[in-house]
């Protein structure tokens, strides 16, 4: 019975490939959104404009003090209250960015407030503005403690990706469970699934440990 | 003489302590001013008002005919001619030596490239470290961080050179070269202020000498003057103190 099933497995794993697809897709434009985004938020946060910080805090906190699950269910039913018809896949990715620019925008205020009152003075000195103390003094010195948490991040938003297969976005997990009812092998289905979401995550792994090191010299 | 930087009246307070008292000061074009005082005595916190490193609560500042203390100055402009050396150098530690001095002329003043190279080369032999343009901060002394330092506060060819304790974060051995740099300086008609305690420096070089304490200017004069015979007490007991350090 187990060969059958495997023999089923194999013969549909174009199936699981597309739900890869549609995983890489989800976390590939969410990563770019949530990283723009979080580095935004994340200068904002870390400026001067008290009310700002507070509304960017707040944002924050809600999105680490709420299951992420709950935050997808609130986007796919709250909009078409409001009139909104969004479909589960930008619903997906409205949610991932929401969520993962909050958890970025914390790292990259973290990175920022890492480096010396003096480093902005010395560029503010220097007849510098705003943006070009960010943008040549700052923000380079600051991705040295930013890119190994953020790539960390990276591994932990692609993961969180299978939480949209609740709203029937048809990913890898969602596959997995679509297959299930048919292959009743659990442990031989969401193995592959895992399989399929560890051979993503795992060069991040690599890069982020690499960086770590590499940083920390 | 015109006045380039003239305080007046000026008050300062971090939350509730007061740490500018009605500041009047008046300093010529090409002045050498030193300003001495215990700490917490408000000097630092005054130069570091003339670039607007700080904001003042009450008062005019005027710098270079920019009123400094209008709250719509144009920051770019007025410090754009202003060299601000720090005590503790803040030197940009993931830039070389030449990108360091280079930065500010390439993206304030918009200098092409070459051009900037060829000041900031022209500086770092001003302060005599021209061989190391390619040396990142941290592999330098604490003396030639801060020589650096003083040359990418030149690079900008400022008509104001502001010193915040230069030398005070030095071992011993290394004020002395900083010290000369400075000296060097004084025959190109800069104005110049300087918070040290370094007498040698002030009676060498300074026209004038200010003395604070708690926020106000207690006495000025010209160093002879200042340290051989201080009219208030306050000033004749510091003198004493750094005499016997």
């Amino acid at each position: 019975m187990m060969a059958f099933y495997f023999s089923r497995l194999v013969e549909i794993f174009p199936f699981f490939l597309k739900g890869l697809w549609m995983t890489s897709k989800v976390a590939f434009i969410s990563l770019v959104t949530c990283t723009l985004l979080g580095f935004i938020l994340g200068i904002f946060r870390s400026g001067k404009n008290k009310i700002v910080k507070r509304v960017i805090g707040f944002y924050v906190a809600f999105v680490r003090g709420t299951p992420f699950v709950v935050q997808v269910f609130i986007i796919f039913f709250i909009l078409p209250e409001w009139g909104m018809q969004l479909k589960a896949f930008p619903a997906a990715l409205l949610a991932m960015g929401i969520m993962g620019s909050a958890f970025i925008c914390e790292i990259v205020a973290g990175g920022i407030s890492s480096i010396s009152k003096g480093q902005w003075e010395a560029a503010a000195a220097s007849g510098l503005n705003l943006v070009q103390q960010l943008r040549w003094v700052i923000l380079p010195q600051a991705m040295k403690v930013i890119l190994p948490p953020l790539v960390g991040q990276y591994v932990l938003l692609i993961k969180d990706t299978s939480v949209v297969s609740v709203i029937g976005v048809m990913e890898l997990t969602r596959v997995g469970w679509v297959t299930v009812v048919r292959i009743p092998e659990g442990l031989m289905v969401f193995s592959l699934v895992g399989a399929l979401y560890f051979v993503i995550s795992y060069p991040l792994i690599l890069l982020s440990n690499y960086l770590e090191q590499k940083m920390a010299v | 003489m015109e006045n380039i930087i003239e305080f007046k009246n000026v008050n300062k307070w971090f939350g509730k302590l007061h740490v500018l008292k009605d500041i009047n000061l008046q300093i010529p074009k090409g002045e050498i001013l030193v300003i001495c005082g215990p700490s917490g005595s408000g000097k630092s916190t005054l130069i570091r008002c003339i670039n607007r490193l700080e904001d003042i609560q009450k008062g005019e500042i005027i710098v270079n005919k920019i009123p400094v203390h209008d709250k719509s100055a144009s920051l770019t402009r007025l410090r754009a001619d202003i060299g601000f050396v720090f005590q503790q150098f803040h030197l940009y530690p993931h830039m070389t030596v030449l990108q360091n001095i280079m930065l500010a002329p390439v993206q304030v003043k918009k200098m092409d490239k070459a051009k900037a190279e060829t000041i900031a080369m022209e500086k770092l032999d001003r302060v005599g470290l021209a061989e190391k343009s390619g040396a990142y901060p941290a592999q330098l002394s604490g003396g030639q961080q801060q020589r650096v330092a003083i040359a990418r506060g030149l690079a900008m060819s400022p008509e104001i050179m502001l010193f915040d304790e230069p030398t005070s974060a030095l071992d011993p051995e290394m004020i002395g070269e900083v010290l000369d740099v400075m000296v060097n300086l004084v025959s190109e008609g800069m104005t110049m202020c300087v918070v040290t305690h370094e007498m040698g420096f002030a009676k060498k070089v300074a026209h004038r000498v200010l003395f604070m304490d708690e926020g106000k200017i207690i006495e000025t004069g010209t160093p002879s003057d200042f340290f051989d015979h201080p009219k208030t007490d306050r000033a004749a007991s510091f003198i004493s103190m750094i005499l016997t350090h």
